[in-house]
């Protein structure tokens, strides 16, 4: 893949573009975090009667949310692979994943409520006037937070299997160990499993990240009194009083901290159990059949959620205990405020198409040792990093213009297009290239007639999954945009406090749906270019 | 023996092989040739217990008198080999090895026979060795010899010498011919290429059982 | 002579022109102010937890692009304290001419905050056309007893009102002690939004009002001793309330928006709101059940008036005034007070006003409040910080 000669200009310019968006950071992190670094402020954090209990809600929500969706995904992979209904849930998994984790929360909180389905369901049988006293949302450590993110990180995490499962070294390590005279679950435990789990590290831990740092789904279904850290990082960030800005930048650094030390216990734990791996006994145990259906909860959650959502976004009054609307309208959607809409639209096309450019020149001309760098933003918590993005905009006297907007937004796209096309560009055929350029073209013709042409699926769907993430994006909005813009995202997570819940029902869809219109497009340009080209299928 | 009695393999309207009967004493290697994607891989895949979903089969196998039809593939008893040695890279030289001996032989002379066979091969010393660091050569014997301590009652070889050079070839297809006569188990194996048939065993060419027309 | 005569005649009368200048500049600059205006986009930051106040916005926004050419932008905002906070950090980062708030819809301790510090353009309200038509009998000039002194001109009256369901609730509290009553009769379905949230605060005053044996020092600054003689009766009520609360007094609801789903689903009990007619509005579109209606306290609830102010490093100072101008007119009063629309009282003498907005103005729907409840006076501006500092630091994590 090394070309034969460098390219000082692509380099220059590479290195230029992805400076662009990831420099700024670093005086940013030290505005917004220098001034937290005195003894008063830590001492002022740690003596505030929120942060204790922040604290406790924001590690079981994200250690027991990333532990039940490893378990989750887990059982799934170890239940299910390679029969059909493996397959059968890789296709399922890309509508689950487009989802935004902020309409996911939406429709579990219509599901999982006092007043929601699962209670009007149960009441319509034990004849429940009123709702019943349950703590299913907004419980004090967390809990149902936790579930949500399980459920969202289980999916991102099967989705990950699938790629590593479908590698056919792994099928056939398969079909080699259970002719040993192993069964399949012993195959997982001690072939499988050692060697799939080191690559999900990866993935664990920006799902880890993300449960540490996140914001809309601790909102809409994270305690209220106290909220989990993240929440009250956000608030103290935002707060008028200096002082408490400043136990903002210290509260985001602790967030930093359990990252690290979880993960780095993470890593020692698991070289630990490496080492202590037994000789093998060679013991063959008999194969174990578990009856229960495991993948009907896993997937089916996600779909009751989605239909949650769009009952209500056409239900006209809906009070408990009824268990269907009491009339079906199209009022909600035909009055629908379409101004978030449309900003998310162009906001996402913009940062989209924006950064393609960026992660092709990258890919080609960019060093490939700083790749880690740029993956730094999904794996870190974000909150540190957007405030470090409001401090630089605010120095620049740029905050809340379209410009900070969509830059802000780059940091975190960039990251997920480079992750989607890194494995394909990786795999491109170098003699392709080579013929090319024998046959005369530069390396920038030869990969704009080329190489970026046959690229056409990664690059479509690494669009789309850019357009995707920038859809669901909440803190940079709010921050970098100074809540002068409100996208369907923003909306969504004000609305569910309160207020009417067919407008959040719709706004909340519409969340859904346009990071699959993106996927849908993507797909049909992909279907319709290579209608005669079966090589860029 | 291993005997097939009337497969027929089918995937969704095609239909691959049809009324394919075959039997293989022990010790003979019985050799399959044809081009790339006409049904060898799958009718190995098939004896093995690991057909994918996509084919449906109809047809008959015995292992020395046992009928192979329903049993899970850890339960058949038979070994295989494919192109890539598919040593599991979590796991040392040595351990790769000791994964496949039976349990009926336990602690210390688990290592004493993991050391011979190493020996056996010229790999002495290798048992603490990442597989990683192997040549293309020693990871090949070491996944032949891994497939062999299992003590299979039948072999399967998915075109195992494909991937190796021109010398390296020659030298282990003897090995391997070598070492399944010694064991004496019946070897099916499945290759394009004709210099891969051992001396004096059959070989048949794919078509033979593909249906007749154009 | 005659010269000097006349140049003394002529400087005289040139003198006084110059000290009359001032009064008739004032309405002279109107016209200006009004050119100036047109074209600015003026980003009006004012809470969004309403869909009926925010229809209305966008209703005022369209009026006075067509009338005045000033593109008015709604920026939704759930606590003017973050305005609040833009505009400090934007004034200390020497941002003072192009600030990104242009007008605001603020209130009591925020007004304080931002007058005391001197962050607000001002002195403009009073020389507005539309404050001719102002009633100054209520509470316009004074914002919890600070003195607004012009720099924010008023835009509504707000009281506290309950909401609860006729079908649950037939005979509502109507004071803090039958509120216990009814709370330890209903345990789990009475709550109170969480302050900070100015809902949950202003109930925290409401039943300090009704409690604090000293009401007079709540009209004074807060001071640790007024304090601490004021305020033990309502902890100490508190604490006998909470048990009986939504989930034991460990949570509380976000809002009051939080609160009216409640109420509509019969998680909770009673709901409560600033704006009368909010039940009114809330079952037009279908959030209540119609049996939903209003009621408030027998001694009477706190009511005050709220405003807009502009920020001294407002960029489109011009467009905010002419906004807040219109704002405060009588056709925009009326269509605000019309409780099909908002239902939020109006600031305007209601004599001074033509027959037809009259009618609209006394339109009554279902749910709202019609029964005549006495308007207690908010605190002093000091006693929000305070309290909500005590109430935190008491109940604010368990």
């Amino acid at each position: 893949m090394a070309h034969a000669e460098r390219h000082p200009l692509g380099a220059t310019l590479a290195l230029a573009l992805v400076g662009l968006v990831f420099v700024p950071l670093l005086p940013g992190l030290l505005w917004a975090m220098g001034p937290s670094l005195s003894a008063s402020v830590w001492q002022a954090l740690l003596t505030d009667p929120q942060f204790a209990q922040a604290l406790l809600a924001t590690l079981v929500s994200s250690l027991f949310g990333t532990l039940l969706a490893c378990l989750m995904a887990a059982g799934l992979a170890t239940r299910l692979y390679p029969s059909p209904a493996w397959q059968r849930l890789q296709q399922r998994l890309p509508l689950l994943l487009s989802v935004p984790h902020a309409a996911f929360a939406v429709g579990l909180f219509f599901l999982i409520a006092p007043s929601g389905w699962l209670a009007r369901a149960t009441g319509y049988f034990l004849s429940w006037a009123s709702p019943p006293e349950w703590v299913t949302v907004q419980d004090p450590y967390g809990l149902s937070l936790a579930l949500a993110l399980a459920f969202k990180e289980s999916w991102f995490l099967l989705w990950v299997l699938a790629g590593v499962l479908g590698e056919q070294a792994v099928a056939r390590q398969m079909a080699v160990a259970r002719s040993l005279g192993y069964s399949a679950a012993q195959t997982w435990r001690l072939v499988l499993w050692p060697q799939v789990a080191p690559r999900l590290g990866w993935p664990v831990a920006a799902a880890f990240a993300y449960s540490l740092s996140v914001v809309d789904m601790a909102l809409i279904l994270g305690p209220g009194n106290p909220p989990t850290l993240a929440v009250l990082t956000w608030h103290w960030l935002s707060d008028p009083d200096a002082r408490l800005q400043t136990q903002g930048g210290a509260a985001s650094m602790v967030l930093l901290a359990l990252f690290s030390v979880s993960a780095a216990l993470a890593y020692s734990g698991w070289r630990a159990w490496v080492q202590r791996r037994a000789y093998p006994t060679g013991q063959r145990l008999p194969a174990v059949q578990r009856p229960w259906p495991w993948q009907a909860p896993v997937l089916g959650v996600g779909y009751a959620a989605l239909g949650a959502l769009v009952v209500w976004s056409v239900a006209q009054s809906w009070f408990f205990p009824a268990l269907w609307p009491d009339a079906v309208t199209w009022d909600n959607w035909r009055y629908a405020d379409a101004a978030p809409f449309w900003t998310t639209l162009w906001l996402a096309l913009a940062v989209s198409l924006l950064c393609l450019p960026v992660v092709l020149i990258w890919l080609e001309w960019g060093p490939k040792q700083l790749n880690a760098v740029l993956y730094a933003p999904l794996i870190l918590p974000a909150l540190p990093l957007v405030a470090a993005q409001y401090a630089v905009l605010l120095h620049l006297r740029l905050d809340a213009s379209l410009l900070a907007l969509v830059w802000s937004h780059l940091l975190w796209v960039l990251p997920y297009m480079l992750l989607t096309l890194v494995g394909a560009y990786r795999a491109f055929d170098a003699r392709l290239m080579t013929s090319a350029r024998a046959l005369g073209c530069s390396q920038l013709q030869a990969c704009l007639r080329v190489k970026w042409p046959l690229l056409l699926r990664p690059l479509l769907l690494a669009w789309a999954v850019g357009f995707a993430v920038s859809v669901a994006q909440y803190l940079p909005t709010l921050f970098a945009g100074g809540g002068r813009f409100a996208t369907v995202t923003t909306e969504a997570v004000a609305l569910s406090a309160g207020g009417s819940r067919q407008v959040l029902a719709v706004q909340a869809l519409l969340q859904v749906l346009l990071p699959l219109a993106a996927f849908a497009l993507a797909f049909s340009l992909v279907r319709l270019r290579s209608r005669n080209r079966q090589g860029l299928r | 023996m291993l005997s097939i009695k009337n497969l027929t393999l089918r995937c969704g309207s095609q239909t691959l092989l049809e009324h394919l009967s075959l039997e293989i004493g022990p010790g003979e290697i019985v050799t399959l040739t044809g081009p790339s994607g006409c049904g060898k891989s799958t009718l190995l895949n098939w004896l093995l217990g690991h057909l994918d979903a996509a084919f449906q089969a109809s047809g008959s196998a015995q292992l020395n008198g046992r009928s192979l039809d329903g049993l899970a593939i850890e339960a058949r008893c038979i070994g295989i080999l494919f192109q890539d040695d598919l040593l599991f890279a979590h796991l040392s030289v040595g351990q790769n090895l000791a994964f496949a001996l039976p349990a009926a032989v336990k602690g210390a002379q688990r290592r004493q026979r993991v050391a011979q066979t190493l020996a056996e091969i010229g790999l002495e010393g290798f048992a603490e060795r990442d597989p990683a660091t192997l040549s293309g050569g020693q990871r090949a014997r070491v996944s032949l010899m891994r497939a062999l301590l299992a003590q299979p009652q039948a072999l399967l070889l998915d075109e195992p010498f494909s991937r190796l050079d021109a010398a390296l070839k020659v030298q282990f297809r003897s090995f391997v011919f070598e070492q399944i006569a010694r064991l004496r188990i019946p070897t099916l194996l499945v290759t394009h290429d004709l210099a891969d048939v051992p001396p004096g065993g059959r070989v048949f060419d794919i078509s033979t059982w593909q249906p007749q027309h154009v | 002579m005659k010269f000097s005569n006349a140049k003394t005649a002529l400087s005289a009368i040139a003198f006084s022109l110059v000290l009359a200048a001032p009064t008739s500049a004032k309405a002279l600059d109107w016209p200006q102010i009004e050119a100036q205006a047109k074209g600015q986009t003026v980003y009006f930051n004012a809470w969004g937890g309403g869909e009926a106040i925010n229809a209305y916005i966008a209703w005022a926004a369209k009026e006075v692009q067509a009338r005045y050419g000033v593109t008015v932008q709604h920026v939704k905002i759930t606590d003017a304290a973050e305005v609040v906070k833009r505009v400090q950090t934007e004034m200390a980062a020497g941002r003072t001419t192009d600030g990104s708030v242009d007008l605001m819809w603020v209130n009591g301790e925020n007004f304080r905050n931002l007058k005391s510090n001197g962050l607000l353009y001002g002195p403009w309200a009073e020389a507005l056309p539309s404050w001719g038509l102002v009633d100054l009998k209520k509470p316009v000039r004074s914002d919890f007893s600070v003195p607004t002194e012009g720099f924010e001109a008023p835009w509504g009256t707000a009281q506290l009102t309950f909401i609860a369901n006729k079908a649950v609730t037939p005979v509502p509290p109507r004071s803090a002690a039958e509120l216990l009553t009814f709370a330890k009769a209903n345990p789990g379905r009475v709550s109170y939004p969480k302050p900070p949230d100015f809902h949950g605060t202003t109930f925290l005053k409401q039943l300090l009002l009704n409690l604090t044996p000293a009401p007079a020092l709540l009209q004074q600054p807060v001071t640790p001793q007024a304090f601490a003689s004021a305020t033990p009766a309502l902890w100490a009520y508190l604490d006998q309330l909470h048990p009986s609360l939504w989930r034991a007094g460990i949570a509380f609801p976000a809002s009051a928006a939080a609160m009216h789903r409640m109420l509509a689903d019969g998680e909770l009990k009673m709901s409560l709101t600033f704006n009368p007619n909010e039940a009114a509005n809330l079952i037009a579109s279908r959030q209540l059940p119609s049996s939903a209606y209003s009621f408030g306290w027998t001694q009477g609830t706190i009511g005050n008036v709220h405003f807009v102010a502009i920020p001294a490093n407002a960029r489109a100072k011009a467009g905010a005034q002419v906004f807040a101008n219109f704002l405060l007119s009588a056709p925009a009063q009326a269509h605000k007070a019309d409780t099909r629309v908002w239902g939020d009282g109006s600031v305007l003498d209601v004599s001074k006003l033509p027959p037809d907005l009259q009618a609209l103005m006394r339109n009554k729907a279902p749910g709202a409040l019609t029964e005549s409840v006495p308007t207690l006076a908010e605190p002093h501006a000091s006693w929000v910080e305070a309290l909500e500092t005590e109430w935190l630091k008491r109940y604010g994590a368990r």
